[in-house]
This record gives C-alpha cells, structure tokens and sequence, in this order.
C-alpha cells in the first residue's frame, strides 16, 4: 500500500535533514558501493552506470576545524565543511569520489582530498568552463566516458549501457516530479514549506531514483492538508542551501522560500537529458546527450556564459510571484562575489527588492541574519504591490 | 644592500614606450586586447594588435600601494573586500576612471583562458559589464600533469575557435608566417630567461628574488618582440658577469630559500630585510611558469597547437603531485635550505595546496616550509611584524640544521 502523502513527506523530510546517514544505509542495505559528487555538473546517472549509488554531499554547516589543518581559512566554508566531514571519517561509507572544477575553493579540497586519500579512489572530471559550444558538449562526453573507464577499474564494474540508459530515464523522472513539485508549490497549489522542500531536494540526490520517485508521487497524488505557509514569499538564491535547520531560522523571521535560484533546485531539476535537444542525432548517444543537458541547464556563476542565471532568477520571481530575493552566499565564495553587484541591478531594474546574506552555513550565530531578515520581511511589507499572494 | 641589476633602466624604457604605445593605440588604429597571463601575446602580436595585461598593470598600482583606495572604489560599487586584490584594484581603475597612469582606454576586445584561476574569467565578466567589451574564453579544462589526447584536441580547438572570433571582432587576420616568426622571437627570448633562472643556481646567487620579480615584465607582456630578444639578453649577460666575477646579491649568503607564490607587490623590501640576515631567494615557483618546464620551445610548424598544448598544461592548470614535482627539483638545483610559501588570500590555486606540499616536501625530502600568511596585492593583509617574526624564526631552525 502507498504511503499518504503525510508519510511520505515525513520519509522525505527524514532523509534530506541527514543524507549521510541515508547514503551510509543504502550502502548496508543493497551492498553498492557510494560515490560521492559535490556539485551538480556532475551527472549522477553516470556513477549509477555502474551500479553504484551517487551521493551529493551535503554541506551540513556544522564546525570546520579539522579542515583548518590541511586547507586555509579563505577557502570558501561550504568546501571546507566537506572536506571536514571527510577528515572526520563521517564519508568513510563512501568507494570513491568525484570532483569538477566547480570553484577554485573545491578544486584545493580535491587536492587534500587526493593527496590524503580519503576515499579509496578519486577523480578530478576535467570539466569545460564554456557550456555554450558543440565542441564542448563533444568534449565532455568523451571526457565521461574517459572517467567511466577508470571508474570501472577502481569499482570493477564497468558501465553498462542498459544501465545507464535506465539511469537516465530514472533520474529524468525524478526531476521531472520535482520541477512538477515546485512549479505547484510556486502557484499555491501544495501547501509545503520551504524547508521542507529543501529537505526534499536534498532526499532527491541520495535516495533511490525509484523510491525517491514513489514517495513524491505519494506526496503529490495525496497533499498534505493544511493552510498555505505563511510569510513574505521569496525566492532563494544561491549556490546550494542544504542545511534545513538553517532554513527553517530563515522561514522564522517571516520569510516563506517560495521558490529558489539555486544550483541544488530550480537550476538541477530542469535537467532532462536526451529530450527535444539540439545536436541531432548525436545524442542518441547516451553520454553525449548527458554532456549536452549538464551544460546547457541555467548556469552557476562559475560558468561561461552566466547571464542565463539571471534571466533564470527573474523567472523564478515572476513565477512564484516573490516580493523579493534573499541571495545566500558563503563567504570567499569568489564568483558569486562578482555575480552580485550585477544581479541585485538586474533584479532592481525589475523593481524587485532583493537582499544579501553571506555566512558558512551554519545555524549556530544565526541572531545577526536573524535581524537583517526581519528588516528585509518588514521593508517587503511596507513595498506596495505586495499582498497576500505575493508580486502577482 | 644589494646592487640593482643595470638592465633595469632598460627595463623602464621598455614599461614607458608600452604604455605610450597603449594610450596610442585608438589613435594608430591598433586594436588592443586586454588577457590573463595564461593567454599568449604571441597570438596577438602576430595579428598585429596590441596585448595588455590587467594583472600586469594590477601589480604595477600594488607596487604603487594604491591596491587600497581602487579597492574601495569596487567596494562601493558592491564588489566583495574578499575578492583577489588584483581584481579589486583593476575594477577600481575601471569603475572610477583613474589609475597609476592615468585612466585605462577601453580594450577593442578581451579574452581570458580558464588556465590559472576561475577568478580571471569573472573579473573580465565585470569589466565586460562595466564597459561593454566583447569578451571570449578560451576553455582549458583542468589536467592531471599535462594536456594530452581529447583535452589537448579540446583546447586546440578552443585556441583556433578564440582566433577566429578575434578576427571577426577586429577584422585583422591571422597571419601564420607572421605567426611563425614571432614564435621564433618568443622562443629565443625564452631560452634566455631559462639561462637566466638556472643562472640563480649559483653559489652565490647573483640576483634577487626582487631582481627576478621586477624583471617579469617582459615574460608577460613582450614575448615575440624584438625589444623582448634585446632585453632578455641584456639581463642574461648581465647576470652571467655578476656569476662569472662571483658576485653575491646578498653578501654572506647563508641561507638559499625558495619563495612559493606571487610576491607581495607592494613590499618586494621584506626580500631585501631578509637579506640583512644572509637570506636570499635563489629561486621561486612563480617564475617557473614562464620557465621551461611550463612555457618551452614553440613548435614552429604548427604553433597554434603548441600553444594550446602550453595553455592547457598551464603552471595553475595542474595538479598538485606535478605541483610537488617542480619543488622538489628546485629544492635540489638550487640547493635550497627551507621554502616560504606566501599564502596569498587572493590567489586559491596557487596558495590552497600549500599545506599539502609543505608536508610532501618535509616527509619525502626532508626539506622545512614556513607557510606565510599575506597578500599579492593588498598591504592590509600582510601583517608585517608577524611575518618578520615568523621568518626570523624560521631563519633560526635554518641555522639549527647547518
């Protein structure tokens, strides 16, 4: 018998609050091996090609001493923050590793990582920066496929074309229903928090496509009664926003997260690989059609374009009718630094109030966000054109 | 304390008739590109443009201290006090329309490579924002130790994708022969500025590390230049007299130290307060990516894919076992008693596997590192009574191991 959607939530809610802690037990329970990735380039339906299960580690925000051993302080705290839960033998579940150059901060963890051997095999995927060219969408297959190679030595089990191609349609579908979730929740048509949505596309990267899958069809087919959050609707931007405590202080001051730009949500799960792309019939290729559908989803800051991100967020806000945007960066987070003066003037063109937080992602110390936030919420409520439902 | 090298007046000449050419360069009709380090002026001297180099120049208003009132400039645009100081001081010559000469004109174009840093392409981004220019990046993913097979497929096809967009923005042409000829200039150049860095190997060293870093212009900026030919020349036969007359840059040198890292623009005198208690940089990591080993001979039959080749196995574009690789030679051909790695907040690539090297190169070699906490750029990062005290320190359990 299916869960009500009430359970499946709680399943949900349960797993994104701790991934690790579902990763290590899937470990036991199917006896696969884990694959840890760190950043959304990665296409997961590539580990899962070898029957092994990916695993987006989380940055949990929890204290990053150890990591001030082997990596300096100005490296940007949600990198340190994974590279501690490694040094503390918190991933010692997981068979391997798997780095792009996302950032120049992940790129010196993946050094420590390498030369400390935290995990018995690592791989530095020589990622493109440019995502708009054939020549890089060619290169970035055959690049996948170069490390499938030696992940098929280190897990000794190759990849599998039927296997990858079921990956694909598993994890299309997954993202599907979580785009599906989020477009409801940004009309009012599914009464969920912010946090809880969070926690869900936590979940979403750790679980079992299929169960993943079964628990958000439960959850949409049977929503939970209740009234509709309460707050100023915003739209979240960012990088990524994993720590859930962190977002329920957030919804705390007022604020209801309506809606998100961040690379873990809105800009992961219109991925749908191999479906109405350009190229032809080279994707038919299966690692060509996964190369293609990586680069071209709205971009991160790291990447060349960003402009789309932009144009992204401010579809976000329309479509959720946001009062404003909360942008959440970590701190030494260099791109996102550089991204921010031309965003809030995008946003402000638009007549679109929006605020800046910077932080490690820790909830601990959260009293002096707290206080911004509260200002932020009551300057959206003083804004005209706000009203019960938001920018509309 | 020590002499300062006679090709220096040189030297300014050449920085003076470069920047003259660059305020000139609207009015001569020369299409000029601004480019990270990591992109080769060959290229563009054989498309008869002029190549300027906002690193270069950042470094050049550090060394004037002005890093922090252009820094506070970009801050007041928005523009986050952690961003590298190079990038903070160059968006303010932008932003505010000054600088240490004067306002900066508006490049024809600009292009950056992914090779050293994420970091470049997001500050041409915001001068891209700023001024309107057309921008390109050439893509030159991360390697292990060298660019080879699809990447090197990958970044050639980026190089020659970068010429052609160049033409079409421009409207000057790649010329190969032309091409082949300034490659040839580079190279010779080149193998002088090779001669000169093992020349530091002597006992005792003929130059500083403050020598080497002053004379860096050129590498950077005039590589396939006659003038470039004439100066490298100039500054090899200068140092090979000083060691052939046994010339010591630091009279009673006692400790030969390697310097990791891009120095402290702004206070190239910390080398020379070291050198009061026998200290002398024989060598450093930083000038090594223009050496050999990182920047060789260009091939001149196809030059584009030797190029790319050296684009993509870029000094910052490796890994830190290649990384390591490099210390260790140095540490042995130069004879080097103890490594200071400068933890430069604004450079993450280079300064973030430094603790990781300091470790590999006292278990493997057996060779001691001080890590040493500042900035390229910014003096507000630099505590300088700490990091005397730090090296002073250091200096003692050099002398401990003598």
């Amino acid at each position: 018998m299916p869960p009500s959607g009430g359970e499946a939530l709680a399943r949900l809610r349960e797993v994104g609050e701790d991934p690790r802690a579902e990763a290590r037990a899937l470990r036991d329970r199917t006896g696969a091996a884990v694959v840890g990735y760190f950043d959304l380039y990665l296409p997961e339906e590539m580990v899962m090609a070898h029957g092994a299960l990916p695993f987006r580690v989380p940055v949990d925000g929890r204290d990053a001493a150890r990591s001030s051993e082997f990596i300096q302080g100005f490296a940007c705290p949600a990198a340190r923050d994974i590279l501690d839960q490694a040094l503390r033998g918190e991933l010692d579940f997981m068979e391997g590793a798997l780095f792009t150059r996302y950032c120049d901060s992940l790129r010196g963890v993946f050094s420590v990582w390498d030369a400390e051997n935290l995990t018995p095999f690592v791989e530095l995927v020589r990622y493109p920066t440019v995502t708009d060219t054939e020549e890089a969408v060619e290169y970035l297959a055959a690049e996948l496929r170069e490390v499938s190679g030696r992940m098929a030595e280190s897990l000794s089990v190759p990849a599998n074309d039927r296997r990858l191609a079921e990956a694909i349609d598993a994890c299309n579908r997954k993202r599907g229903l979580v785009r599906e979730l989020a477009l409801l929740r940004m009309g009012g048509g599914i009464s969920i928090s912010g946090a809880d949505y969070l926690a869900i596309l936590n979940a979403g990267t750790v679980m079992l496509p299929d169960e993943f899958t079964s628990l958000l069809s439960a959850l949409l087919g049977d929503p939970p009664a209740g009234a509709q959050p309460t707050g100023v609707p915003i739209i979240l931007s960012g990088v990524t926003f994993d720590n859930i405590q962190l977002a329920r202080l957030l919804e705390g001051t007022g604020l209801h997260i309506k809606g998100d730009d961040l690379s873990s949500g809105s800009r992961w799960y219109g991925i749908q690989v191999g479906s109405g792309v350009a190229g032809g019939g080279k994707d038919a290729n299966p690692w060509v059609a996964l190369a293609r559908a990586y680069l071209t989803k709205p971009p991160c800051s790291v990447k060349e374009p960003s402009s789309p991100r932009a144009d992204h967020l401010l579809e976000q806000v329309n479509k959720a009718g946001a009062a404003g945007v909360v942008l959440y960066r970590s701190k030494f987070c260099d791109s996102e630094q550089v991204e921010w003066p031309y965003l809030r003037d995008r946003l402000e063109e638009e007549g679109i109030p929006v605020t800046l937080v910077e932080g490690e992602h820790r909830a601990a110390g959260f009293e002096q966000t707290r206080t911004r936030l509260e200002a932020f919420r009551e300057a959206l409520e003083d804004e005209d054109g706000y009203g019960e439902g938001g920018r509309g | 304390m020590s002499a300062r090298l006679e090709a220096t007046e040189n030297l300014k000449s050449l920085i003076k008739k470069y920047y003259n050419d660059l305020y000139g360069a609207e009015k001569e009709g020369i299409p000029t590109a601004w480019l990270n380090v990591g992109v080769p002026c060959e290229i563009f001297y054989a498309m008869d443009m002029f190549p300027f180099y906002p690193e270069n120049y950042a470094a050049a208003a550090g060394s004037m201290k002005l890093t922090p009132q252009l820094s506070a400039v970009a801050e007041a645009r928005g523009f986050s006090a952690d961003l590298c100081s190079y990038v903070r001081t160059a968006l303010g010559t932008v932003i505010a329309g000054e600088g240490p000469y004067g306002p900066l004109p508006r490049p024809t174009v600009q292009v950056s490579a992914m090779n050293s840093c994420i970091m470049i392409m997001i500050w041409w981004r915001a001068v891209e924002r700023e001024w309107d220019v057309p921008t390109f990046v050439v893509d030159t993913p991360l390697v292990e130790k060298e660019s080879t097979g699809i990447n090197l497929d990958y970044v050639n096809s980026e190089v020659r994708r970068m010429v052609a967009w160049v033409e079409e923005k421009t409207g000057r042409k790649m010329d190969l022969d032309r091409l082949k000829e300034v490659v040839r200039l580079s190279n010779e150049g080149k193998d002088l500025w090779a001669e000169t860095l093992d020349l530091r190997r002597a006992h005792p060293c003929p130059i500083t590390a403050a020598d080497i870093f002053t004379h860096m212009f050129p590498m950077v900026a005039l590589r396939g230049t006659p003038e470039f030919v004439e100066h490298l020349r100039l500054l090899r036969d200068e140092v090979k007299d000083r060691v052939e007359r046994g010339f010591a840059a630091v009279p009673e040198e006692r400790y030969r130290l390697l310097w990791d890292n891009l120095p402290p623009w702004y206070d190239l005198r910390l080398f020379s307060d070291l050198a009061k208690q026998g200290a002398n940089f024989v060598i450093d990591t930083y000038t090594q990516a223009w050496g050999p080993r990182y920047m060789g001979e260009i091939d001149t039959v196809d030059p584009l894919r030797s190029l790319a080749g050296y684009m993509g196995s870029g000094f910052l574009n490796v890994q830190v076992e290649k990384r390591y690789e490099l210390l260790e030679e140095l540490v042995d051909l130069y004879d080097v008693d103890g490594v200071v790695f400068h933890s430069d907040r604004s450079c993450k690539p280079f300064s973030l596997v430094q603790v990781e090297l300091r470790r590999m190169l006292q278990d493997r070699v057996g060779v001691p590192g001080l890590i040493l906490e500042g900035d390229h750029n910014d003096p507000n990062l630099l505590d300088r009574g700490r990091a005397m005290s730090q090296l002073d320190s250091f200096l003692e359990l050099l002398e401990g191991r003598k």
